[in-house]
């Protein structure tokens, strides 16, 4: 067929695909350059999360904040991951940080960055601890249940375990109040298996936004108190707890790739059914 | 009686483990045996983790020793970036207990690692973008219902949606609070399901592919 | 991040936008070998932040204090885990077997009584339990769809039967369920891969200092 007799759908449909890939990069500056701001409504996942954080947590508690997510995904989790820690400082808690991803340890230093204000309130050993990494694997969480000094004999930096205040008491899953846990795969899983069922440790998740419908089930039974579901997640904790930050202004983003999305595949239909009636 | 260690043992170990482990359940905290022999798994599951470096960083020596065209000067280079940054790293690491003391290790891990990481990862989205386009079309009652409901949530995960019309994140919530649940709460049972019996298999020696075998060996 | 003002940051910062580009070059123009240099660093940086974080200083760090205190059965685990290396070697590869046992061993048997509570019983138990007292008619249609549907949807997999008579309609309204639970997933994804992608969109403005950083 040649190029005259195709329709304006069909050749639509031939058009290069990095034609699309520039609208889209090209798209996405634009909110950062002219906000593009609309309000954000609360899922009742975040809004479980924020509340279960606020009436579960009492000062002094040790809670765990899992990192299993790689610096690749930071745009999706850091926002409510930071926005976690700044919550769980805020009620006096206790964080032990550690991860199963090998970057960790860059995760960790840009989460301390991000809530710079308010871990400079806190003493490192007294008040928040990080240990380093873990392999991501089932054994080694249910092992860290059964005893962290077994996998973390002592803190990222060499200090034994027992030379930090706030670790002098804690070695077990029972000694935790709660687990907050930053997925981009399968690690919450193994929290929920090793830690939450056994031992009945509250688990929450704070996952890139597939893992919102993967994790959708143990939400609604109960087995997660409440998870943040990506960036948008990130959105709404940084609402809730007053602090509008980079997954705020990353909103204006999403709308305008979302609506490209949309276009895309309105017209795709179209095309599809206009094309599809000219053959019959 | 070679022939049993390489078989008849391993799947013996395996079924002990499997059981040891299961068993444990009920008894946590007082299982001792188990414990240790998660703290192994741990180290050795730690150490493994190299061999897929290993691998990989062979096949890059192999190009080199054969001058793959097109290919080699790559490998050359992936070989000196990998050697900086381990020996940098392994530096910080002797002379202060931590890797990201040393500057140039800083330096490729905060600058150059993690612009490449992000980059790689996030560059789905334009393919994301043009599946969109190409496939995603309401060819049949199946492929409709995924479009429906794929459009609804990803217009009420942008706030536009509410903007568009009042109703659009009233449908997309109910698709993300109870439509999905079924189906994936399917995924869940049936692989748990799938789990349990691929885990009995293995525990009687009958499932033997993750130990390498291989034919006649 | 804020705007660098050292020149090893600098350098860094422009570093990484190259690098960028280099990478984005691929979809946005076509396969070339300013691409494959960035992809290529990237794998090289890659594997040697892994071994260092994984296999080098946790090893050391799990180990050590334990033989320190004169723990010497902790060298076991550390040989069974080089023994792993004996899969590169054809003749020697039956000895990663026992490294793997453990592994294997330890994963199903984890697994498996994980499992069993929150993955069957907990999502059974909340299948079929009812709305509360006063529920309204949209919580009992809530409760009838989740119900139904994960039936059919678990009937799709049982592949005992042929999927005919009354199963094949249950089976077909387990498909639609399905296709409603991958759509929705779809979505998410869309919001998953553009929030990456601004991220990156950001960082292109950022630099130029179009964007506050």
């Amino acid at each position: 067929m040649s190029e005259e007799e195709l329709t304006f759908w069909e050749k639509l449909a031939r058009i290069d695909r990095r034609v699309f890939y520039w609208i889209l990069f090209i798209g996405l500056m634009i909110p950062f350059i002219r906000p593009i701001m609309f309000p954000i409504s609360i899922s009742p996942s975040t809004r479980d999360l924020y509340e279960g954080i606020k009436e579960m947590v009492e000062p002094g508690d040790v809670v765990v904040m899992n990192i299993a997510f790689g610096v690749s995904a930071w745009p999706e989790c850091m926002p409510a991951f930071v926005s976690c820690a700044k919550l769980f400082i805020r009620e006096g808690a206790k964080i032990i940080i550690w991860g199963s991803y090998y970057d960790v340890d860059l995760t960790y230093e840009e989460l301390l960055r991000r809530a710079k204000e308010d871990f400079a309130k806190l003493k490192y050993g007294e008040d928040y601890v990080y240990l380093g990494y873990y392999p991501n694997m089932e054994a080694s969480v249910a092992q860290l249940g059964s005893s962290i000094r077994s996998i973390f004999s002592t803190d990222k930096y060499g200090t034994p375990l027992d030379e930090l205040p706030m670790m002098k008491n804690v070695d077990k899953a029972t000694d935790i109040k709660l687990v907050v846990s930053g997925d981009t795969g399968d690690c919450c899983d193994y929290y929920i298996r090793q830690w939450r069922i056994p031992y009945g440790v509250p688990v929450a998740e704070i996952g890139i936004a597939m893992l919102g419908s993967s994790y959708m089930p143990f939400y609604k039974s109960g087995v997660l108190f409440g998870m943040s579901v990506g960036v948008r997640g990130g959105a709404e904790l940084e609402k809730l707890i007053g602090e509008p930050g980079e997954a705020t202004i990353r909103m204006g983003a999403i709308n305008i790739s979302h609506i490209l999305v949309i276009i895309a595949v309105v017209l795709a239909n179209i095309g599809y059914f206009a094309s599809r009636g000219k053959r019959r | 009686m070679a022939e049993v260690l390489r078989r008849e043992v391993v799947y013996l170990i395996t079924a002990i483990i499997t059981i040891l482990m299961f068993i444990e359940f009920f008894f946590i905290g007082t299982w001792n045996v188990a414990e240790e022999l998660r703290t192994w798994a741990t180290i050795i599951a730690n150490i493994s983790i190299a061999l897929g470096a290993v691998r990989l960083l062979s096949e890059h020596a192999k190009n080199i020793q054969r001058r793959r065209a097109g290919v080699w000067p790559f490998s050359i280079w992936l070989w000196i970036i990998f050697l900086v940054t381990l020996l940098s790293g392994l530096a910080g690491y002797v002379i202060k207990q931590d890797a990201m003391t040393n500057p140039l290790y800083n330096w490729l891990f905060t600058w150059p690692y993690t612009s490449l990481g992000q980059t790689l990862y996030a560059i789905t989205g334009f393919y994301i973008f043009s599946a969109a386009y190409r496939a995603f079309r309401a060819r049949n009652i199946d492929a409709a219902l995924l479009l429906i409901a794929g459009c609804f949530v990803i217009l009420t995960n942008a706030p536009i949606g509410g903007v568009i019309w009042s109703g659009i994140p009233v449908i997309g919530r109910w698709f993300l609070d109870y439509g999905q649940v079924p189906g994936m709460r399917c995924f869940l049972i049936v692989a748990a399901f799938g789990m349990l019996a691929y885990g009995f298999r293995a525990l009687l020696g009958r499932e033997r592919g993750f130990y390498g075998e291989v034919a006649g060996e | 991040m804020p705007y660098p003002t050292d020149p090893a940051g600098i350098a860094g910062l422009w570093i990484s936008w190259l690098l960028m580009l280099m990478i984005y070059s691929y979809p946005l123009y076509k396969e070339n070998p300013v691409y494959r240099f960035a992809e290529h660093t990237y794998i090289g940086l890659m594997l040697a932040i892994m071994l260092i974080t994984t296999t080098i200083t946790t090893t050391i760090r799990m180990v050590g204090p334990p033989l320190m205190q004169g723990k010497v059965w902790y060298v076991i685990p550390v040989i069974l885990g080089f023994m792993m290396f004996f899969l590169l070697t054809p003749r020697y590869r039956w000895l990663s077997r026992y490294p793997i046992a453990i592994l294997v061993g330890a994963g199903f048997g984890l697994g498996m009584r994980g499992v069993l509570i929150p993955n069957i019983t907990k999502q059974v138990i909340s299948t079929i339990t009812p709305p509360a007292v006063g529920a309204g008619a949209v919580d009992w249609w809530n409760y009838i769809y989740i119900a139904i549907g994960t039936i059919c949807a678990v009937m799709y997999f049982v592949l005992t039967w042929e999927h005919r008579g009354a199963m094949g309609y249950a089976t077909r309204l387990g498909r639609w369920i399905i296709m409603i639970g991958l759509g929705a997933y779809f979505g998410n994804t869309v919001l998953f891969r553009m929030a990456m992608l601004s991220g990156r969109a950001q960082f292109f403005l950022q630099v130029l200092r179009i964007a506050p950083m």
